[in-house]
This record gives structure tokens, sequence and C-alpha cells, in this order.
């Protein structure tokens, strides 16, 4: 059965970034803009694993970690940040949220794909 | 007695008049030169106020561009990776072609082949990594939207209270006004990173890695902790 991975990023071109690097090696890759949307579709669609954008509008990226940290549903869930904010207090607060990997734009195709396959292999 | 303080009264009076008109002359050049100041001043005011009201006006049309920019980029950005998706599945194809076609005879030639295939696709990678380069600058461009936008505030305000912006009002940046915009790529309401850099370099990831090294340790030592307890 194939690995259902939730992209949250505003950007279109990110996900696309993502989706390229992710469905060639056989995931399954649904995507939204924002935080908001995100929360919409976690419930619904067995979600292995989320990378998520902390700069997003609606509900950003900090408080998606800490909704889903705080779902007792999904509070196991795998989550790679991918974001440009590479401050030491962007990086601590998002891992202080509950993410459980942070990779900093530009990333590596191949860096995302072994950080994901860290958690669903 | 009372006529002579009455008389000494009106002289004190016209002294002061007197005093009043020696003052008057005096006063007249400086007030001459203060008109003239005014009537040189007024149209050069009315000038610097039209100036602002045009670069105002002008405001909205360099949001859009920017946009145009920004919208144009995303697509074709889009359709670049949309080919090297495609050469993904095409090399993947390929590379299990080869490796049906394998034979004893043939398998320095198919390694051969696998290793340039294998390149093309290290390379592709690359490209998606260079690519990033669109997002980045697209928060550039956004925060640039942003300081323009502040600038406009503050132009309108202050032709507010010139009281022109009632003459010709304004028209605010819309972003979903640019035309001939995918509606996949309508542009978002302002969330950026300023300071986002396109910086190849891993010095930042390394850094990133040590952070999430340190606290996975921190919370494995409370872990441990809290089971010697």
């Amino acid at each position: 059965m194939k690995r259902v991975i939730l992209v949250a990023d505003d950007s279109p071109t990110i996900r696309k970034f993502v989706s390229v690097a992710l469905t060639v090696k056989g995931y399954d890759i649904i995507s939204c803009s924002d935080g908001m949307e995100a929360l919409e579709k976690l419930p619904n669609n067995k979600i292995d694993l989320l990378i998520t954008d902390l700069n997003m509008p609606n509900v950003d990226g900090f408080e998606l970690i800490n909704i889903v940290r705080n779902n007792s549903d999904l509070k196991e869930l795998p989550i790679i940040v991918l974001s440009s904010l590479g401050s030491n207090d962007d990086i601590q607060r998002g891992l202080e949220c509950g993410a459980n990997s942070y990779l900093i734009k530009p990333f590596d195709p191949k860096r995302v794909l072994y950080e994901v396959s860290k958690y669903l292999n | 007695m009372d006529s002579k303080n009455s008389m000494e009264n009106v002289f004190s009076k016209l002294g002061d008049l007197k005093q009043f008109f020696v003052f008057g002359q005096k006063i007249v050049p400086v007030i001459q030169k203060i008109i003239d100041f005014m009537s040189d001043i007024v149209p050069l005011l009315e000038n610097v106020n039209n100036s602002i009201q045009d670069s105002t006006s002008k405001i909205p049309k360099a949001s859009n561009q920017i946009n145009s920019v920004t919208s144009a980029n995303e697509i074709a950005t889009s359709e670049i990776l949309d080919i090297i998706d495609d050469m993904f599945v095409d090399l993947s194809t390929i590379k299990n072609g080869l490796a049906e076609l394998k034979t004893d005879q043939n398998s320095e030639k198919i390694k051969a082949l696998n290793e340039v295939v294998e390149k093309i696709e290290m390379d592709s990678s690359r490209i998606t990594i260079s690519l990033q380069v669109q997002d980045i600058t697209s928060q550039q461009l956004a925060s640039v939207n942003h300081l323009i936008d502040s600038v406009q505030d503050k132009l309108s305000s202050l032709l507010s209270d010139l009281g022109k912006q009632q003459d010709k009002p304004i028209p605010k940046f819309d972003p979903n006004s640019i035309t001939g915009q995918d509606s996949d790529y309508a542009l978002s309401n302002g969330t950026f990173n300023e300071n986002a850099r396109y910086d190849r370099s891993t010095e930042k990831q390394d850094l990133v890695d040590t952070l999430v090294l340190e606290n996975t340790k921190t919370s494995q030592e409370e872990i441990d902790k809290l089971f010697a307890k």
C-alpha cells in the first residue's frame, strides 16, 4: 500500500518540488496551501507523514504542528519542517513545537527523501 | 482739574497710537516679505503635492508588475518541473529496460549506460535545487511589495491631510487583479520571509542538524531520567 504524505506550503512551486521528488519513489502526495487546509485534510486521508512550511497564511506551521501534537489521533504523526526560516530561534521553536526534522530551503530532494524514508520505512 | 486729566489721557493715548504707527512702519516690510515668501512657496507646495499624488498613483502599477513577474516565474518553474517529472519517469523506464537487456556479453556496456542514466538523474536533482531560487525570490519580491504598500499608505494619508485625496482617489493594489493568471498561482495574502536567501552552502542545514541532534539527545536524557526514577 502506498504511503500518503501531506504537503502544506503556500508556494505552489515548493509543493510541486516535493511532489516531483517523492512521487517518483512511490509515495502518494496530497497538497494544501495553508495550515487551515492541512487541518481539514489530516483526519480524512490516513496521512502517514506531514511536510510543512512555517510561514503560511491563516494557520501557520508552528500552530499547525502544535495542534497536531495536541491531537490524540495525530500526535505520533512524523512531521518534517521545510522552511526558509533559518535563525536559531525559529529552528528551536519549530523543534519545541514538535517537528521531527527541520530542512532549510533551498533543499536537496535527496535529503527530503532520506528524511521521509527515515520515518516511513 | 477733570479736563486737565482728560487731556493728559488723550495725549497718552495719542502717544501710544504714534508708537503703534512707528512699529507698523517697521513691521510692514517684514509682513511684505512673509507674503512674498508665501506666494513663492504655495506653487512649490502645490507642485510637491501633485508629485506625491502622481507617484502614489503609480505605486499599484509597480506592485502589479512585481506580482506579474512572480506569477510568470512560478508558471515557468512549474513547467520545467513537469518536464523533470516526466524525465524521471522516462529514466526509470530506461533503467528497467537496461536491466532486462543485460546479458553476460553486454554487462559492461549496460553498466556504463546505467551510470549515464544515474548522472542524468543527479543532474535533474541539481536542477530542481537551482529552481528553488524562484521560491526565495518570490518571498523577497513579496517583501518589496509589502514595503511599497506601506509607502503608499503613508503617502495616501499625507495626501488626505493635504485635502488632495478626495479629488482623485488612488486605487489600492489588488493582487487578484493580475490578468492572465492561472488560478493555482493566485498570489497569497502575504506570508513571506524577508530574510530568505538562496544559499546553497550546507552551513545552515548543518547547524539545524546539530540542533535537532541536541534536541533528540535532551529528549532521550529526559526519558532515561524518567525511567531511572
